[in-house]
């Protein structure tokens, strides 16, 4: 399925959670990131429970280099 | 794992050293070569974990941080230049022109002055009063109230409030509370449990390890709903209990170019596995010199929160468990008595400063606070016949017999 990842349309296999999305990511350290599903920010408790559909839209941030956002 | 030594010890790298180092390198360099332009985009972004230049981040800075975030429990930990950078940066974040804090004249001599001299030309008001008065707490928050800041243990006034109540009425209000706690660093103080929302402090005391460096610290656990602070309210919605450290990581300490120096990081780094045993043996030897000073004859008065004689000592044993800090007060007959006392010390040295491994006395009407009126200084609990001694961890018998000999020669 097509979702947007940080602002670019990617292809992830459906039924991933955001934790697994965040794996094949390359995001290594959970706890150095926020996450925002559809604009709404996710609790790290959540990061297993919330599956992404077809067009949603996934931001993660890190508060660590230049930090723009 | 669970106890603190434990956690202050083992906290792993978030990227695996390339020598296998056991103890974070010192990242004595500016700036991070990115593989790509794409990757320093990504970097400049917040999209890819790197750090780009040492004002904003750092990798021994980071790790510090991690460090404390697991020791305390938090969600969110900056490391800063000083407590007062710390203090100020907290400040900038949450609160602007027309808005208010409310405090109490019991607060460390340069924190009052951040409040009162240069904060209030940039019209943030800070209203003072006696947080012990809970009632009176409550009848001043208003619309514009931005937080309840105080100290656990105040400096030098050594004066408690129940933390609970206090942290119900910021609760109530909709407000966060906001402590001090750099002679109750966590360890001493489990601030997350008490209701403190956010923990300001100077990692140049107990956490540096024997006054190495000078740095502070801001401690988030996450607890407060940032959505009600109309500063942070925006990064609220998309950032939730996390706006703070957005705000204090990617505005506030990277525009101010406030944030911990690598090498200060390294030290409190190595500083922080050492606190239990160094916190542990410092309280004792508190309580062994508070007992000792109450039966000299020169002495007037003893202040320690830890002694039973003491008003608050069933407060203080039920919020610090662990030791209720190493700072006391005593008080002689005049303050010519004072300096002599002081002159005469052999062992204790005169110096500005606490949880030095070294016992450190001052007299604080003549230094810390000598730049506020005799009114002032009365108003901030701040007596001329008042010493404060901050204790180390040297051999107890040493340093009674340092006092003995010292008050002989008043």
């Amino acid at each position: 399925m097509k979702i947007i990842i940080n602002g670019s349309i990617e292809e992830i296999s459906s039924g991933n959670s955001i934790s697994k999305i965040l794996e094949i990511k390359g995001v290594v350290a959970k706890d150095m990131v926020s996450v925002q599903l559809n604009d709404e920010f996710v609790k790290k408790e959540d990061y297993d429970k919330l599956f992404p559909k077809e067009n949603d839209s996934i931001d993660f941030l890190y508060f660590m280099g230049g930090g723009q956002s | 794992m669970k106890k603190f030594s434990s956690k202050s010890i083992y906290k792993r790298f978030l990227k695996d050293d390339p020598h296998g180092a056991l103890r974070m390198p010192v990242y004595e360099n500016n700036a991070f070569e990115a593989g790509s332009a794409e990757d320093l985009e990504a970097a400049f972004a917040g999209k890819r974990m790197a750090h780009v230049y040492s004002r904003i981040s750092n990798p021994t800075v980071e790790y510090f941080e991690q460090q404390i975030k697991a020791f305390a429990g938090a969600e969110g930990v900056v490391a800063v230049s000083s407590g007062m950078a710390a203090i100020a940066s907290l400040v900038l974040a949450i609160a602007k022109s027309g808005d208010n804090i409310i405090t109490t004249k019991h607060v460390f001599g340069n924190t009052y002055s951040l409040f009162s001299r240069t904060l209030k030309p940039w019209g943030l008001e800070t209203i003072y009063t006696d947080l012990t008065d809970l009632k009176g707490v409550s009848s001043l928050i208003n619309k514009n109230t931005r937080a309840i800041y105080f100290e656990p243990i105040t400096n030098p006034q050594l004066e408690i409030v129940d933390i609970k109540k206090l942290a119900k009425i910021a609760c109530d209000n909709g407000i966060p509370l906001v402590a001090d706690t750099a002679t109750t660093p966590p360890y001493l103080l489990d601030a997350k449990e008490h209701g403190i929302n956010v923990e300001v402090l100077s990692s140049t005391k107990y956490i540096s390890g024997g006054a190495t460096s000078v740095g502070g610290l801001i401690i988030d656990y996450a607890t407060y709903d940032w959505g009600q602070n109309p500063l942070l309210a925006g990064d609220a919605k998309k950032f939730g209990p996390l706006a703070l450290l957005k705000t204090l990581k990617t505005k506030i300490c990277r525009d101010m170019g406030n944030i911990l120096s690598p090498h200060n990081a390294y030290l409190q780094s190595l500083g922080l596995e050492t606190l239990v045993i160094r916190a542990q043996l410092s309280c004792k030897n508190t309580m062994a010199i508070a007992g000792f000073l109450k039966n000299q004859p020169q002495v007037k008065e003893v202040n320690y929160p830890g002694l039973k004689s003491s008003d608050v000592y069933n407060l203080a044993k039920k919020q610090f468990p662990n030791g209720a800090g190493a700072l006391l007060t005593f008080s002689l007959e005049s303050k010519a008595q004072c300096f002599r006392f002081m002159n005469h010390l052999k062992i204790i040295r005169r110096a500005t400063n606490f949880n030095d491994n070294k016992t450190l006395i001052i007299h604080p009407a003549s230094t810390i606070f000598s730049e506020y009126t005799p009114e002032l200084r009365s108003e901030m609990g701040v007596p001329e016949t008042m010493m404060r001694l901050a204790v180390g961890i040297e051999d107890i018998e040493d340093l009674k017999e340092d006092i003995l000999q010292a008050l002989e020669a008043i």
